[in-house]
């Protein structure tokens, strides 16, 4: 959290508020590990961030979206179609194709270009973002449809399923890889223009046209990188899984958008950041993972998902600022 | 101010393109695949999508039987939409005359009275699989409503959990995967581990969660679960094989996987070579081809007048399909057979699987 608040050009307020996400996470664990000491194990901290990899960086690429005051839908497309791409070029079960990192940079490719195509769409023919990624997000989906023809692909290249099964101090390859996409994206964030310009954007983009920042260009890359994050999400859940299938996205969205919100970035943009996403996955992972450990009944889990969902942004939301709600 | 007009054009953008996406998608998906033929029905499978392994399987064997016959062949896809699903049916029964045989996996049980009624008033046969109204029997629409065909959870449920026990050297603890809470293969399914779990007292279930059908979800909650019990976990029991094949996964990353025996439900390939390769102990497979060739089949002999429905005995018109278990011992036979090539089925053998006339409860 302390780089938000110490990075130089820090003209955002800080209130207190904002560190409500936080606290209500403290909260959770604390009550959790009462009720199932496991919890605190280092076989559940590994377990949780196994989980959590995947909708940090999936949560990642919405940030930069949500910043700048749109939404992006698209992520279960890009993130399905990168799998399912990733899955036909490695070494895999249904062809003779073994491309490796080759094959994970076209993946990245796919994400980029659909990212791209978004942000064109969406700049140039100045369709709002909902429906043009609501498009994107069908068409991703589709097409990893129409290359699989419905069946999954089994994914054996020792390299990609690596992030998932082998470990590096402990943790799982791909955890680290989620957190060198978070490094990169508070990097991208708070020591480049580009990250300002989210920012302004967010708070008001007329007064950010009107200071001479090119808003098409920066929503275009926007939506680049988000869709190269959500690639990097179909990576690793095709690495989890151990193949690509058309259906793997399936509510990743609602997860990722909770995640982005719960953990403190408004909807309407300009406030927030990476990091709160961070704890804001923290948050959704470890509620599903504690409500099994306290043998909370499935019937109910969902309900308590939802509770928590209005208590986290009914805690951290600043009430003055805001004239109107919708 | 100018805040506001952005708004309003956006809102309207929006409106625009939302009834442009709402045509688009009510514009029926209909897939044909040659001209159409004078005298043959057409036959014609309704499936909810092509994008799981299951479905995708059903529409194969669909194609085998057209292709066996010579008749033009039709996928209708409802993509979960019970409107699209009625809607395509009626759109395809008005550009045949009627001349059709409707094979349909209702997207909901409601689904099934509009799609039987039509069907009745164009004169086509129909045969309805899984969901249907209880009250709905095919004895009331004759000849058109041919067969009702399901297959009950709860014989495979159980069928599965002693071969989960079995592996397991018949005692230790079982964690469980159910499926949607409300559905009823999932209900059924459970009842059938439950009914297992009874006639084997030394086996305990730790705990039962649901995972809704999901691999992700599934992959999930064994996490948690192997936190919670660890070496507890002797053996998963899994409601679907993706939900299996995530617990297999789960297990995996915990350096396990093949030392706790998981089973599944369904018969999917990567399921069959998950127990090819001693990760999975079995599941059953519903053979989605014979379903999607056979139910036309019933149909289509109705049709072209090789029986009377109305004569047929009522184990014939709303039965219970026959599951195939596979297991270590029967799975590399199965692969070959199903897997490997395209399976050979004797489309006239109609009533081969009949296994019991449906019960309600």
């Amino acid at each position: 959290m302390a780089t938000t608040t110490d990075a130089p050009p820090a003209p955002r307020r800080v209130r207190l508020a904002a560190w409500a996400p936080l606290a209500v996470l403290v909260a959770l664990c604390a009550v959790i590990a009462l009720i199932n000491p496991n919890f605190l194990s280092l076989g559940n901290a590994v377990r949780i961030s196994q989980t959590a990899m995947i909708p940090l960086v999936l949560g990642i690429g919405a940030t930069f979206i949500i910043l700048m005051g749109s939404i992006d839908l698209s992520v279960e497309g890009v993130l399905t179609s990168a799998a399912v791409v990733l899955s036909m070029l490695v070494l895999n079960g249904a062809n003779t194709n073994d491309y490796g990192l080759i094959g994970v940079a076209a993946v990245l490719c796919v994400g980029a270009t659909i990212g791209f195509v978004n942000g064109i769409i969406h700049v140039k023919l100045k369709i709002p973002s909902f429906m043009t990624t609501l498009g994107t997000w069908f068409i991703g989906v589709g097409a990893a449809n129409a290359l699989l023809g419905g069946m999954a692909i089994r994914v054996n290249d020792p390299m990609i399923r690596g992030l998932a099964i082998e470990r590096f101090l402990g943790f799982p390859w791909g955890v680290w890889l989620a957190l060198f996409c978070l490094l990169v994206a508070i990097v991208i964030q708070n020591h480049t223009r580009f990250g300002r310009y989210l920012y302004a954007l967010g708070g008001g983009e007329d007064l950010a046209a009107l200071s001479g920042i090119n808003v098409g260009r920066v929503r275009i890359a926007a939506f680049t990188i988000a869709g190269v994050f959500y690639a990097v999400g179909g990576i690793l859940a095709a690495a989890q899984l151990g193949l690509g299938n058309a259906q793997m996205g399936a509510g990743r969205l609602f997860t990722t958008v909770t995640a982005v919100v719960v953990g403190g970035t408004a909807l309407s943009g300009g406030e927030g950041g990476v990091l709160q996403t961070l704890v804001g996955v923290l948050i959704v992972v470890v509620l599903s993972n504690g409500m099994v450990l306290m043998g909370v009944p499935p019937s109910v889990q969902i309900g308590v998902q939802g509770l928590m969902i209005i208590a986290a942004v009914a805690l951290s939301i600043d009430r003055r600022k805001m004239r109107v709600v919708k | 101010m100018t805040d506001k007009t952005t708004v309003m054009v956006r809102r309207r953008t929006f409106i625009k393109g939302a009834s442009a996406l709402g045509l688009a998608v009510a514009a029926p998906a209909i897939i044909t695949k040659r001209g159409w033929a004078a005298d043959v029905p057409t036959v014609v499978n309704s499936i909810r999508s092509l994008s799981n392994p299951y479905h995708a399987t059903w529409n194969k064997g669909g194609e085998a039987f057209a292709k066996a016959t010579g008749a033009e062949y039709v996928t209708l896809v409802t993509e979960g939409n019970s409107e699209k699903g009625i809607a395509d049916i009626k759109a395809i029964l008005a550009k045949t005359g009627g001349n059709a045989v409707i094979n349909v996996d209702p997207n909901d049980s409601p689904d099934a009275r509009p799609i039987v009624e039509a069907c009745q008033q164009a004169g086509a046969t129909v045969v309805t699989q899984w969901n249907k109204p209880n009250d709905l029997h095919p004895w009331d629409h004759d000849p058109n409503y041919v067969s009702h065909i399901s297959f009950s959870g709860v014989p495979y449920g159980q069928q599965m959990a002693e071969t989960l026990i079995k592996a397991m050297g018949g005692k230790g603890g079982i964690v469980a995967l159910g499926g949607i809470e409300s559905n009823v293969p999932a209900i059924e399914r459970k009842a059938g581990l439950m009914k297992a779990l009874e006639a084997n007292p030394d086996v305990k279930l730790l705990d039962f969660q649901v995972a809704n059908w999901s691999a992700t979800e599934g992959l999930e909650k064994t996490n948690a679960w192997l936190t919670q019990y660890g070496d507890e976990i002797t053996g998963i029991w899994a409601a679907n094989d993706d939900m299996a094949l995530a617990a297999v996964e789960a297990l995996r990353a915990d350096g396990r996987a093949g030392k706790v025996p998981v089973t599944g439900i369904d018969g999917i390939q990567l399921a069959v070579e998950a127990i090819l390769a001693g990760e999975m102990a079995g599941t059953v497979s519903w053979d989605p081809f014979w379903q999607g060739g056979m139910g036309l089949s019933i149909g289509y002999h109705a049709k072209t007048g090789t029986f009377d429905p109305s004569k047929e005995p009522k184990e014939h018109r709303e039965f219970y399909g026959t599951g195939v278990p596979v297991t270590a011992e029967n799975a590399q036979k199965f692969y070959d057979e199903n897997v490997k090539q395209v399976p050979q089925l004797d489309w006239n053998d109609i009533w081969g699987r009949v296994s019991g006339q449906i019960q309600y409860s």
